[in-house]
Formats: C-alpha cells, structure tokens, sequence
C-alpha cells in the first residue's frame, strides 16, 4: 500500500514533465534585448504594469489573462481577474498562478524582480516604449507571440488609420512649448526620452523639455521651468494648480502658461500608460492644444 | 600651527564664504556674468526672468545653504560640548528623524499637501522635529536636570522609533508618487528656498550668536565635567538646558527648511577645533562662518556636478566631508 502511495506524486510528477514537453520553449528576444524562452503557444499570461494589461486584453484571448495588478483599472473587465502584487513583488502569488509569460514594460519591473521569476521558471518579456509607433510594434508583437497575429494586426492597423486621420489636420504655427508635469515638490516633469515627446509632436505640440536627461522623468528647478517658458503647462487645472504648484512657487507665475491660463488637467492614467489607448491620448493632447490657441495671448513674446 | 590665530582664519573664512557667494549666484540655468550680477543689483528689473530667478531664486538659496551650515555647525558645536562627546551631532535630539517623521506623514497622509491653504510638509517637519525632541529631553532629564549620557541613549531611541514608523508610513504610501517626495526630503535640498522662509532661521541663528559670545567661557567650562565645572562656579543645569533649547531651535528650523543634510554638524565643530583650538574664544563664530562655507561650497558642487536640479546636497556633504573627517582623525590622533 505504502509503495503506491509513494506512486502517487511520482506519476504526478511524470505527468506534469510530459506536458512541459509538448509545449516545446521558444527562444526570443525582449525589449531590453534578453533573450527568454517562451513557449510556443503560451495560454497563461498576465502583465505587471497597467499599460502592459491594457494591451493583453486588446490583444489577447481574455480567458488566458489569469491575473492584474492593483493599479489597473482599464479595461473594466480586468476587476473580474485575481489581484497580484507587482510592488512589492508577491512571488509567491506569481508561483501558483503559474503563468506561462509576464510581459512587462522597462522601468516598471526591476531587471532583479524579473531574474527572480526566471528562477522560479516563470519567464519575463519586456517591452519598452519611445515612440507611438513603437507602442503598435509591441502590440503586434504580443500578438505574435499569443498566436494572436491577426487580432493584434487588425488593431495596429485601426490604430494607425485612426492617428493619421488625427495628424492630417495641418499644423499651426507657432508651434506650442508644452510641459508636462507629474509631481509637485519636487517638480517632476515628462522628459524628452519619453513617449510624452512624441505624443505631443503628432498632437501639434512640442515637448518643452528639449534636453536629455538620464532619468526619464527628471526633477526641475523652479529656474530651468522659468527658463523653459512653456506656453502650455499639464498637469492640472489652472484652479487647482493655482492653488497649489504656483502658491508654492509664486516665482513660475510669469511663465507664458500661466498668463495666459493655458493650464489644463489630462485624464489620469491615459498619458502615462503606453497601451491601446495611445491614440485617445494624442487625440486629448490634440484638443488641450486647440483650447490653448483659442484662448486669447496676453503676453507677447 | 597658526592654530592661536583665530582673526587670521576668520577673515579667511569670511572671505571664502563670499567668494562661494558670488560663484554661487553664476550657477543656474541662465548663463550669468559678472557684470550681469551687478547690474542687477544695481538696477534691478524683475520683468526680466533671468534677473528674477537670480534675485528670487539663487540668492535665497544661497542665503539657505550659508545659514543651514551655520546652524547646524553651532548646534554641532554646543551638542558635542553638552554631552562631551565628539561623536554627537545637531541630530542627537532626535530632530532629524522627528522632522522626517513629519514630513513623512504630511506627503503620505495628505495626498493635498495643503491645510487650510497652508502647504504642510514644512510646518509637519517643523512639529515632528520639536516633538521629537521635547520627547528626547523628558526621557533625558531627571528633576529638572539634563543628563547627558540618558539625553544620548533617548535620542538613539526616539531616533529609532520614528525613523521606523517613518518606514512604516513610507511602505504603506498609497500614492507612489509620494514615495519621490519622501526619498528626495531624506538627501536634504536646498530647492525649496525663499525670501519668506529665511527669517526664521535668520533670526535663531542671530539670537544664539549673541546669547551664545557671552558663554563661551561657560562652554569651555562644561567640558571640565559638571563636577568641576559646577565648582568653578557654573551653574550647570541651567548652562545645560540653555544650551539643549538653542540647539534644538537652531536645528529645527534647518531642519524643516531643507531636511536633514547630514554632516556639516559633526565635521565643522571639528574642524573649528584644529583650526582654532579646543577651547578658542571665537569657536562659536568660526563654527557659523565655517558652516555656512561648506554647505554653500556643498550646494555649488552639486549644481555643478548635476544640472539643473543639483544632487541631493546630502550626498555631497557625505562624499567630500567623510574623507576630510577621517584626515582630520588621523592627524590629531
């Protein structure tokens, strides 16, 4: 009796390895330029950043995504998943879901989170994001890899038609200096080796930050904005940020934005997840610069 | 050794803290000149941004910087003479971690920032800081008597605590994007810079100067001992919790203003002591005068090494002041 139950978690044992077998891994490479083995026809997947969710479930077949994370919020369908933490990484969640990919976007998960997973034999595929087209390349490419090849194609095409149509509108001069900030104390703001710059550039805009950074998303002194000058400036409403960002630093009052109350609020979550969305995010870009022309200039330089 | 020539080397250091003055005002994003700077001055136009950010930026931050290094340096000073220690420091009394634990709150639990149309983490920092202490000097005081090795162990203590419930608060952030506040207030900056927010530290500082030029024979005397000293005539008790409510005003301030920017407190007493002796009678002023200059010569290297927005000035206090300390060591020792 003994000896078979000894049996037991060997067959199941024996079992599991002749299904890793069939399901032979793929060598591929990454964003980050790592090369991961995936297998062939993955059908548990999941992402670690809420851009990357968005686009498995644009992508995907949604029945194969058996987990988000607590910041995602988009489509409504991902609340019906189970929560997993993605910082700090819960491991052992990851474990038991056993997925059999996580994609995952540069600068969202820590090369060392991701070297942990591959132990575990859970593999991690970047990707990373400089420009809208680059978003489109990686919704193909997920879709290469799901075997979802046409779905994925069906979309970028879509997505293409839609941005040009949004960017044949001729561009009006002068073109607008926008900054773009996401933190107040200390002023953090949208660099220029983000997808920001060239959202804004299709929208009609530029990004004001025009020097690069080694940080994505730099600190600004208040001097370099007032030199900046930007005619545009993100963020918030003029309300709230006059209450705020400018009460602190009554010094900014004099920047052409604020003058001229070209001061808007961008919907949360929208510019600063490359997904799906992309489009809608150069589209509200698009019209935030149109309510700028529309307001009358007080200040003419 | 000129060491016995302290008006020599308090010219030199007035000196200096000019010269690192006005390379300070050349450093920004606008390329400034000499003749810039003096036009400026002479007639100034606040129309025009360059001029602005020089007047109402640059200037206030250097003013910043010089009056941090000069308090934290005295309350370096009068903190290792309290307890005769030479390993304390202005954050002894539990003010570096206090002010932490406020700021830390008022980014984490007030997603605004704002009270009442007040902007929070300065005056939080400000109430964590003097909580924290008046907690460390209860805990250090018997009957109304400050003692110093107590005083040490409830500043560890109190430091501890709430540098861990800090922690805690820091881990449980919701927003992440407060996690950017907490980790750039713990480097200490001198960013946030003002004409509004310099007299308070002005005046502390100009207080305990005074107040101060009239004990530093009292001082020189508290390290003989409280035996001896209350021999001598000193009234110990009373020099004591003088000297713990000057240093803890004199911190606080600094503290909330710019965070808490490490070293100056321990090394600048030091090198006050080499230069004009252990118990020179211009200790106190060589500390500010020193002070100031490290810290504004601090600032200046991470301007520079860094543009625009500096390294976190704590870094660089660390990096250069750490292997001077140690010079400083193995030469008197």
């Amino acid at each position: 009796m003994r000896f078979f139950l000894l049996l037991v978690p060997l067959a199941l044992l024996l079992g599991c390895h002749s299904e890793s077998e069939k399901t032979a891994l793929v060598p591929v490479r990454d964003g980050l330029g790592r090369t991961v083995s995936l297998p062939a026809h993955p059908r548990r997947v999941l992402a670690l950043a809420p851009s990357m969710t968005e686009m498995l479930f644009a992508v995907a077949d949604t029945a194969t995504i058996v987990a988000r994370c607590p910041q995602d919020n988009y489509p409504a369908a991902v609340y019906r998943k189970p929560v997993v933490n993605n910082y700090p990484l819960d491991l052992e969640k990851l474990v038991l879901l056993k997925p059999d990919v996580v994609f995952t976007v540069e600068g969202i998960t820590s090369v060392d989170d991701a070297q942990r997973l591959q132990q575990l034999g859970i593999p991690v595929y970047y990707l990373r994001f400089r420009r809208v087209e680059d978003v489109f390349k990686g919704l193909e490419e997920v879709g290469r890899l799901l075997g979802r090849q046409p779905q994925a194609r069906h979309l970028t095409d879509s997505l293409r038609q839609n941005l040009k149509t949004l960017t044949n509108a001729p561009i009006r001069r002068p073109i607008s200096k926008v900054l773009a900030i996401t933190w107040q104390d200390p002023i953090y703001c949208y660099g220029q080796n983000t997808l920001f710059t060239d959202e804004i550039r299709m929208a009609g805009g530029r990004n004001a930050v025009t020097e690069t950074f080694p940080q994505p998303y730099p600190a600004l002194t208040r001097e370099y904005i007032l030199k900046l000058n930007p005619d545009v400036l993100l963020g918030g409403s003029f309300g709230k940020l006059d209450s705020t960002f400018f009460k602190n630093y009554p010094e900014l009052k004099r920047i052409n934005a604020y003058r001229n109350r070209r001061i808007f609020p961008i919907t949360g979550n929208l510019l600063e997840r490359p997904g799906p969305r992309v489009v809608e995010s150069v589209r509200e870009l698009q019209g935030l610069l149109r309510k700028a022309e529309s307001k009358p200039t007080v200040s003419a330089r | 050794m000129l060491a016995r020539r302290p008006a020599l080397w308090l010219t030199l250091g007035l000196l200096l803290t000019l010269a690192l003055l006005v390379l300070g005002l050349r450093v920004g994003s606008y390329a400034t000149s000499y003749g810039f700077i003096l036009n400026t001055f002479w007639h100034y136009n606040p129309a025009d941004p360059a001029q602005l950010a020089l007047v109402e930026l640059r200037l206030p931050r250097l003013l910043l910087a010089l009056l941090a290094g000069a308090s934290l340096a005295v309350s370096g000073y009068l903190l290792q003479t309290l307890v005769t220690n030479p390993l304390a420091d202005p954050y002894l009394l539990g003010t570096a971690s206090g002010a932490s634990l406020g700021a830390i709150a008022s980014y984490v639990l007030v997603p605004s920032l704002t009270l009442a149309g007040v902007y929070l983490p300065p005056v939080a920092a400000l109430a964590g800081a003097f909580g924290a202490t008046v907690l460390v000097v209860a805990l250090g005081s018997r009957r109304g008597k400050i003692l110093p090795a107590p005083l040490l162990l409830a500043g560890v203590a109190v430091g501890a605590l709430a540098a861990a419930v800090g922690s805690l608060l820091t881990f449980l952030a919701a927003p992440e994007g407060s996690l950017r506040s907490v980790v750039f207030w713990a480097f200490g900056s001198f960013e946030r810079a003002g004409w509004s927010v310099l007299p308070y530290p002005a005046a502390v500082l100009g207080v305990s100067l005074v107040v101060l030029a009239f004990l530093q024979k009292d001082l020189n005397l508290l390290l003989l001992g409280e035996e001896r000293a209350a021999a001598l005539g000193l009234p110990v008790a009373a020099r004591r919790w003088l000297l713990v409510g000057l240093a803890a005003a004199l911190t606080g301030g600094v503290v909330a203003l710019c965070g808490p920017v490490g070293f100056v407190g321990l090394l600048v007493p030091h090198l006050t002591r080499g230069l004009l002796g252990t118990t020179g009678r211009y200790n106190l002023l060589g500390c500010a005068v020193l002070g100031g200059a490290f810290l504004l010569a601090c600032d200046l290297l991470a301007r520079l090494l860094y543009p625009p927005a500096g390294l976190p000035v704590g870094l660089v206090t660390a990096l250069f002041g750490v292997p001077f300390f140690v010079y400083l060591l193995r030469k008197t020792t």
